[in-house]
């Protein structure tokens, strides 16, 4: 009976925490949201007067399907995170065992691997693009000292230029993983390789087959999570390449972007926009299904 | 022996992989900083310039001509305004998250995941045509509501965990002295949980401070931040890479002293959830 009574005094005070952020939560997230939705049903556009409320279906969806540019857009995100994602999981694992097995200094060193995270995406890219300038760039003084094989000018070379911008993302979020790779290397139950220890086990299959097996839940969050920021960027190849040469670096919110603020057609953007959010929110549930399930253990 | 010496000599190994690593990582950004010292001809000598003497005149050109100390105040207000009101709004939620289970708690979390997770375009948009239609354009309370939406649900879910590790007891002992709970939330939950609660605020404020898309559409020539007017000096006679440097140094020296300060529980808050 008494238990009863403290879950229903709960459940008000609850109510009453809760309400005021949901509240400002719907009106600043999800209105704007359902609005987005709404618009892509019609043709709003600044070349069409009216076009407001004019109602035209899945037009605009069906277009996006039509359209190489969006289509191509997508494939360059999906190309950019597959490059990008990759590096970050396998540096951020190195640097994570590398630092976990060192004696002292783990949180010296973690600072400054840390830096990278903390600089503005912008600045990234214009650090990017000054270090890679083909005319005064450190990196161009490189290659013609060593004498390197590389494209001197490798912003101007479509397979390099998506690259370079992917390695931009990689020198910003792998110190990300590695954190969250280094706190789940700490949340290993030292029993466990204490007992392999004791069995006999050598550094490598106490690493084969304790420590990346245990680890594989946070490599799948950090994947889960890396992919679904990709799809986010904007900055970086905004003021390293403008989505050139050509289209090669033109990720989907670049494409959105030129559709909405340049072209102004904001029904078609809205469409792709809502498209994109469908993808984010099947990653975003696996992510949900996943953290909470493991929280609850 | 010879155990102890291989240790010692795969730890010299280590070492020398990480030093690597960051001297590696850090050499683009010290480039930058470096180059806002340096004059026109030494940023573009070849060889590249380690010594040369420094000047401060690309920082006076940037902000006192070229009116980035007006941005500089921007960004500080839009920081500032959209940290404390993610803050005050979020942290009544992420208690109740902490203290209140009920039966709604998973839908509700699996909303916040969703704001957390929603594309910057998908609201970028919809808030550009809603702000034109009612005169938020260019205004502070525009881009600072823009900001909100991705640090709000950030106060939520970091604070949650933060809470959580406010032991219980202290609650039920505060309950036995007669203090109600909103009392106990203001007195001692957010008190006791005040290191937490300074690196949800500083990667907040990070966050706004370095956001660039929505200040890019949402901001004009008044309200401008820092990032959006840098693009500004990339002009059609010349890139003005001093300058560049020298906003570019700016804008994320203060990030990085904020963040060494408050690095143990930011790297706390943001690895929460993945690791349990």
């Amino acid at each position: 009976m008494k238990s009863k009574r403290k879950l229903m005094d709960y459940k008000s005070l609850a109510i009453s925490f809760h309400s005021v952020t949901f509240a400002v939560l719907t009106v600043i997230t999800l209105g704007p949201l359902l609005y987005a939705v709404w618009i892509s049903f019609f043709n709003f556009r600044l070349s069409v007067p009216g076009g407001e409320k004019q109602f035209i279906g899945l037009q605009n969806y069906i277009e996006v399907f039509k359209d190489p540019n969006a289509l191509g857009s997508i494939l360059t995100t999906f190309k950019f995170m597959i490059i990008a994602v990759t590096f970050e999981v396998i540096l951020g694992f190195l640097l994570a065992v590398a630092i976990n097995s060192l004696p002292k200094h783990q949180k010296i060193i973690t600072t400054f691997i840390l830096i990278p995270m903390m600089v503005a995406p912008l600045v990234v890219g214009l650090m990017y693009s000054f270090f890679l300038n083909p005319q005064f760039g450190f990196y161009a003084w490189v290659i013609s000292t060593f004498h390197l094989p590389l494209p001197l000018s490798i912003l101007s070379h479509p397979t390099g230029a998506l690259f370079t911008v992917a390695l931009t993302d990689v020198w910003e979020w792998t110190p990300y993983l590695t954190i969250m790779f280094l706190a789940g290397l700490q949340s290993i139950d030292t029993e466990s390789f204490e007992a392999a220890r004791v069995d006999g086990a050598t550094p490598w299959q106490t690493f084969r087959y304790i420590t990346v097996p245990l680890m594989i839940p946070v490599i799948t969050v950090a994947i889960i999570l890396r992919a679904m920021e990709t799809f986010k960027e904007f900055d970086k190849p905004f003021i390293l390449t403008g989505g050139g040469p050509g289209s090669a670096t033109e990720v989907i919110d670049m494409f959105t972007y030129r559709e909405a603020f340049v072209n102004f057609n904001f029904s078609y953007a809205a469409a792709v926009c809502v498209i994109l959010f469908i993808i984010l929110l099947i990653c975003g549930i696996l992510y949900g299904k996943f953290v909470m399930e493991r929280g609850e253990k | 022996m010879t155990g102890i010496r291989s240790k010692k000599f795969n730890h010299v190994f280590i070492y020398l992989f990480l030093i690597a690593f960051i001297v590696l990582t850090l050499l683009p950004y010290v480039w930058l900083i470096l180059t806002s010292f340096k004059t026109r001809l030494d940023a573009f000598s070849m060889p590249p310039k380690w010594i040369f003497s420094p000047i401060l005149s690309n920082y006076k050109e940037a902000f006192l001509d070229k009116g980035f100390l007006l941005n500089l105040r921007n960004s500080i207000i839009v920081t500032a305004f959209s940290t404390f009101f993610s803050l005050i709004i979020g942290l009544p939620s992420a208690y109740a998250f902490s203290r209140f289970p009920i039966k709604g708690d998973r839908i509700l979390l699996y909303y916040l995941l969703g704001t957390r997770f929603t594309p910057v375009v998908a609201l970028a948009l919809p808030l550009y045509l809603i702000m034109s239609k009612v005169g938020l354009l260019d205004t502070f309370v525009g881009i600072v509501i823009a900001h909100t939406t991705f640090n709000l649900p950030f106060v939520v879910w970091m604070m949650r965990g933060f809470f959580d590790m406010v032991p219980r007891q202290i609650d039920e002992a505060a309950k036995v002295d007669g203090c109600s709970w909103p009392r106990i939330f203001l007195r001692i939950a957010i008190p006791l949980s005040r290191s937490g609660l300074a690196a949800t605020a500083v990667f907040c404020a990070v966050n706004s401070w370095n956001e660039f898309f929505m200040a890019l559409i949402l901001t004009g020539r008044g309200t401008a931040t820092m990032p959006v007017a840098v693009p500004g000096l990339l002009t059609p006679q010349g890139t003005l890479w001093g300058q560049i440097a020298a906003v570019g140094t700016v804008i994320t020296i203060p990030v990085l002293i904020f963040a060494i300060l408050v690095q143990k529980n930011m790297v706390k808050g943001m690895t929460m959830g993945a690791v349990k």
